[in-house]
């Protein structure tokens, strides 16, 4: 589905060049389920935020779909990213002053999709996630754990065939935590790429692949035995 | 889509209360302003746009220049000019039209109206096709004793408008009472006209009797001269033709060589003496320059004080613009996760610059509901003081509602498209990755840039509203050489030969210390001018030309009544019997004599030095030699805003048209009823016409007293926006440095000295932006003064400059000061860990 090949990002400021990611070369096939880790500042996010085109490569190549994107514009890269990934983030990034039904309506918006659809996938997404009781609910009046749910209701209901998750159990207890790897397991059961940034080996062992990532290099790539 | 958008940003102003509040506060204002500024313009501009052929008629203006005085300006030119010009420029003027307006009375059912009366020449209806409602061009005005009036006399004086063959009196004309029959009925003119034409007669020579020269004359300037062009002809055109003919067909070529003899070689008559015509349409906001001290048949706009106000509407929008931009930037870091968010879902920048372009556009919408509300409400203040009559007729008045819709989709995009493109591009990747500061060092500084750029216009707003009440008060308080409270100025045209027993029964009341005659009160100018001869050489040796002299006609006693004070010799004493101008009799040979006081300015132009040494001398005026009998200062005998003239004070009883009363009394409604009673008596069955004098004084300065005010209001609403601006942007300030405040007190700061780091913060744009308003506002108040012959000093506006900016500071200081202090105040525990 996707392949990096010598992807390097580097962040200049004024007086200091900052090398993020390192000649990374990772592959990663429709279905797969694989997890990031790496100790704090060691690129995660970037390689997230690269492989989801929310960041640019500063060289390298990266091909999706068999499209080599590393040069697109950002209005190139919003189109793809739109038709095809889907973000969950640690702190959740809903917004705040629309309701949890808005907030999951608010990805198909850009899909010129007619209204009455649009409500449709939304009322049947929020019922696979269990927060179609809390539909009217402002963010501010859910639980981490249920804000977590609609982040995964948002990321999932334009039918991305990609998932990135950026630590999604971070600021969830254990048994929310839990909760939120079972929904992601079970949407790549159906046929859905995650790519998930953890520091927890816990939730990593949900993935089937490991990728350690030190100083911006991939160091080691686990492969989970079926 | 939209729906998002709209539910978004109605969540958001709702969350946002204090800065939405200020922002629809602040684009209100600025919208109410826009609104009451653009219903003046357009009714001050729309002057006579009804007129059919409008752009084909002109009215003629004069203009003499004399070298060192002041130019005579008048909108009115001399009765044979017409005739002249229309028969000579016959490829230009398909016809003319001269209109002497008259004030009269109409006599009806026992009772009398003060009314005037518009006598035209029979092609008025050629010029003006005013529309009518009975009878027609043709029939309605043919004759010499035809009479049309508006539908509105016909309804006061007979209750219905079909009045034709009704006869209506009119007391006097000519000195001649006169009944007319009603032959045509007009309907109403629009508000919006520089025409008061209420009952329209024809223009007869015959009823000015013995004063032929209100027609019959080059040089007398008494009626207002209108032409209508030929097609395809410009004004331009018309002028040149109008100058051709004065400087080279015109009797004014012979006047000139007579009046200034070897002075007139090299000299063309329009060095001198110039015809000017003007568009009608033009009339109303651009005669002011022609006039002089002397009126319009109907008041006339000021198109310098319609630009200021533009000017001024438009800043206070500008500022309440920036207001939006200000904080909708400053508070974009709290968008930012939005926009990342609406990013990562696939918006493209320009879906997300909409987005916030929309949210800008429907707070303009919502601010100017609020605008409409409030002009509602103060719009009878607004007409109060501009003296109108301003409506806001929306619904049924389309242009309107249109034009401000325009108006506010403009203010919005011009307020939101900065934020708009600031907010939309923002990188998510950025955004979402932490809770990093989206605020860039470029927005911060020109956020600083519009607050200095804010606060210069208020600044500068301020110190023209301080200059321009300053001179209005000097206007008022120049010593004008006489005094003029106490006084009540009595209109006495009506009186006929009861004038003696009207001033016996008014010094009778013993409130009443005084009552002097004159042709004229002070205030009251009708540009009396005429050439003087003097007969004995000046005190240089010289034999003199003739000299124009302006002049007027006082009574026994009218100077010692105004306490005026006198330089030389003395003033009109009935008792030595040879002061008054007599009428000469029928084959009367030699001249009559009488005798002159003269102003120093007078004096001067006569030659003179000494004041001692004019007296005795003799000046010819027509028909009479005038001894010189007294001297006095050069008395403000009209506003200060016009220089002083040089002025013969002659005696002539027929020329009385008021009477100066003195008075003593705290019971001036008494008074009056008094007087009231009296007239009543002495002249029944005509109206009476009585004013304060300090009254008359103060109307002389009404533009700049209704600009001063109009300044005054829209620049505090400039201060006042401006300064919720900075209040929003310090409320923000303040709660973005939380955390640096909570450190600062940790390490030992105390509460003063986090709020005067604060407030030095927000005292440095202030004080810049006094630094760049300073120049800017003394050189254009410095520009404004010079229209005044007196005027305040320089150097006051250094002191204005320097208090304005201490009161901004001050304000300033105020403004921060509360948000500085909440925080400063705070535990810095709670600083700490809520930031």
């Amino acid at each position: 589905m996707l392949k990096l090949h010598n992807l390097t990002r580097v962040y200049r400021t004024e007086d200091v060049e900052t090398l993020a990611l390192n000649n990374v070369n990772i592959e990663i096939a429709q279905g797969e389920f694989v997890a990031i880790m790496g100790p704090s500042g060691c690129g995660k996010s970037t390689l997230l935020n690269t492989i989801g085109m929310l960041d640019s490569p500063s060289s390298g190549e990266y091909w999706f779909n068999d499209e080599n994107i590393a040069g697109y514009s950002e209005a190139q890269l919003a189109s793809i990213r739109k038709r095809n990934i889907g973000f969950i983030f640690q702190n959740f990034n809903l917004i705040d002053e629309l309701t949890v039904e808005e907030n999951i309506e608010l990805a198909l918006l850009y899909h010129n999709i007619p209204s009455a659809e649009r409500k449709a996938k939304v009322a049947e997404v929020m019922d696979k996630v269990g927060i179609a009781h809390r539909a009217k609910h402002m963010p501010s009046q859910l639980s981490g754990g249920q804000q977590q749910r609609v982040a995964v209701a948002r990321a999932v209901v334009g039918e991305q065939k990609m998932i990135l998750a950026d630590e999604p159990t971070g600021n969830l207890d254990s048994v929310h935590g839990e909760e939120v790897m079972e929904m992601l397991q079970a949407l790549n059961k159906e046929g859905t790429t995650i790519v998930m940034v953890t520091h927890s080996p816990a939730h990593a062992d949900y993935a089937k692949r490991t990728i350690n990532l030190f100083d911006g290099s991939v160091v080691t790539e686990n492969v989970r035995a079926a | 889509m939209f729906k998002n958008y709209l539910i978004i940003a109605w969540r958001n102003i709702v969350k946002n209360g204090v800065f939405s509040a200020i922002n629809i506060f602040g684009l209100a204002v600025g919208l109410m302003s826009c609104i009451l500024i653009m219903l003046f313009v357009r009714e001050e501009t729309g002057y006579d746009d009804w007129i059919k052929d409008k752009d084909r008629l002109v009215r003629m203006h004069t203009a003499v220049n004399i070298p060192n005085q002041p130019a005579f300006l008048t909108v009115r030119s001399a009765g044979r000019m017409m005739e002249a010009i229309r028969d000579y420029a016959t490829n230009e003027v398909e016809t003319g039209m001269r209109l002497i307006q008259w004030g009269t009375t109409v006599q009806h059912n026992g009772e009398g109206f003060a009314e005037q009366i518009t006598m035209v020449d029979n092609s008025f209806f050629n010029v003006f096709a005013l529309p009518f409602l009975h009878g027609d061009i043709e029939s309605s005005f043919n004759k010499p004793m035809d009479l049309v009036i508006t539908e509105e006399m016909a309804t006061k004086y007979f209750g219905r408008t079909n009045v034709l063959g009704e006869t209506i009196s009119f007391c006097c004309l000519g000195g001649n009472p006169i009944t007319l029959k009603v032959t045509g009925v007009l309907k109403d003119l629009p508000d919006a006209t520089h025409l008061d034409a209420n009952f329209i007669i024809y223009l007869n020579p015959a009823m000015f009797g013995e004063n032929d020269n209100v027609l019959n004359t080059w040089s007398s300037l008494n009626v207002y001269t209108y032409f209508k062009m030929r097609e395809g002809i410009s004004v331009e055109q018309l002028q040149d033709r109008i100058n051709y003919w004065l400087n080279n067909e015109s009797p004014m070529v012979n006047m000139l060589k007579e009046r200034l003899g070897d002075a007139a070689n090299g000299l063309q008559v329009t060095d001198t003496f110039q015809l000017n015509v003007m568009s009608v349409p033009d009339l109303h906001l651009n005669a002011k320059n022609d006039a002089g001290n002397m009126g319009d048949l109907t008041p006339m706009g000021d198109q310098n004080m319609i630009n200021t106000f533009v000017v001024v509407a438009l800043l206070i929008l500008v500022i309440a613009c920036i207001n939006f931009m200000n904080l909708s930037t400053a508070k974009a870091s709290k968008r930012a996760k939005e926009v990342a968010m609406r990013k990562v879902l696939g918006a493209s920048r320009t879906q997300v610059a909409f987005q916030f372009l929309s949210e800008a556009v429907a707070l303009v919408f919502i601010a100017l509901l609020f605008a409409l509300a409030a002009t509602e409400i103060v719009l009878p203040f607004y007409n109060e003081i501009i003296g109108k009559n301003l409506q806001l007729m929306l619904f049924s008045d389309p242009y309107l509602l249109v034009s401000l819709c325009l108006v506010a989709t403009a203010v919005g995009i011009g307020a939101g498209l900065y934020p708009a493109l600031y907010l939309s591009k923002y990188l998510p990747g950025h955004i979402l990755k932490a809770s990093k500061s989206s605020e860039s060092q470029s927005s911060a500084k020109l956020r600083t840039g519009l607050v200095v750029g804010q606060f210069a216009t208020s600044i500068i707003l301020v110190i023209s509203t301080i200059v321009v009440y300053s001179q209005t008060l000097y206007s008022t308080s120049v010593d004008v050489g006489y005094q003029y409270d106490n006084k009540l100025v009595l209109n006495i045209r009506a009186t006929g030969d009861n004038l003696d027993s009207l001033k016996q029964e008014l010094l009778n009341l013993p409130q009443v210390t005084d009552v002097a005659f004159s042709s004229e009160s002070p205030t009251q100018d009708n540009e009396n001018n005429n050439y003087f001869s003097l007969v004995e050489p000046n005190q240089q040796g010289e034999k003199l030309e003739p000299l124009l002299l302006n002049y007027h006609h006082m009574d026994y006693g009218f100077f010692e009544s105004y306490g005026v004070n006198l330089l030389a010799g003395r003033f009109f004493d009935k008792n030595y019997g040879t002061d008054a101008i007599t009428q000469l009799p029928e084959g009367h040979e030699g001249m009559g004599k009488a005798s002159v006081i003269l102003n120093r300015a007078a004096v001067t132009k006569l030659g003179f030095t000494d004041v001692e040494q004019i007296i005795g001398k003799t000046l010819v005026l027509n028909d009479h030699e005038l001894t010189v009998i007294g001297v006095i200062p050069d008395i403000h005998f009209r506003s200060i805003k016009f220089g002083i003239r040089a002025s013969a004070f002659l005696l002539d009883e027929n020329r009385f048209r008021v009477a100066n009363i003195a008075f003593q009394s705290n019971d001036v409604s008494g008074l009056m009823d008094d007087i009231h009673r009296i007239w009543k008596q002495q002249v029944p069955l005509q109206p009476m016409n009585l004013q304060f004098l300090s009254e008359m004084m103060a109307a002389q300065y009404r533009d700049e007293t209704t600009t001063a005010q109009l300044l005054l209001v829209f620049s505090a609403l400039a201060i006042l926006v401006s300064c919720l601006g900075l209040y929003g942007l310090s409320a923000f300030t303040v709660e973005r440095r939380t955390k640096e405040i909570g450190l600062r007190k940790v390490m030992g700061a105390n509460v003063s000295q986090i709020v005067k780091l604060l407030i030095w913060q927000f005292s440095k744009p202030v004080a810049l932006a006094n630094l760049i308003a300073w120049p800017i506002a003394m050189y254009a108040m410095n520009s404004w003064l010079e229209e005044f012959p007196y005027r305040i000093e320089q150097w006051y506006l250094l002191p204005i400059c320097l208090l304005v900016g201490l009161l901004s500071l001050s304000i300033a200081w105020l403004t921060v000061g509360g948000n500085a202090a909440r925080v400063a105040r705070k535990n810095p525990v709670h600083a700490l860990r809520y930031e």
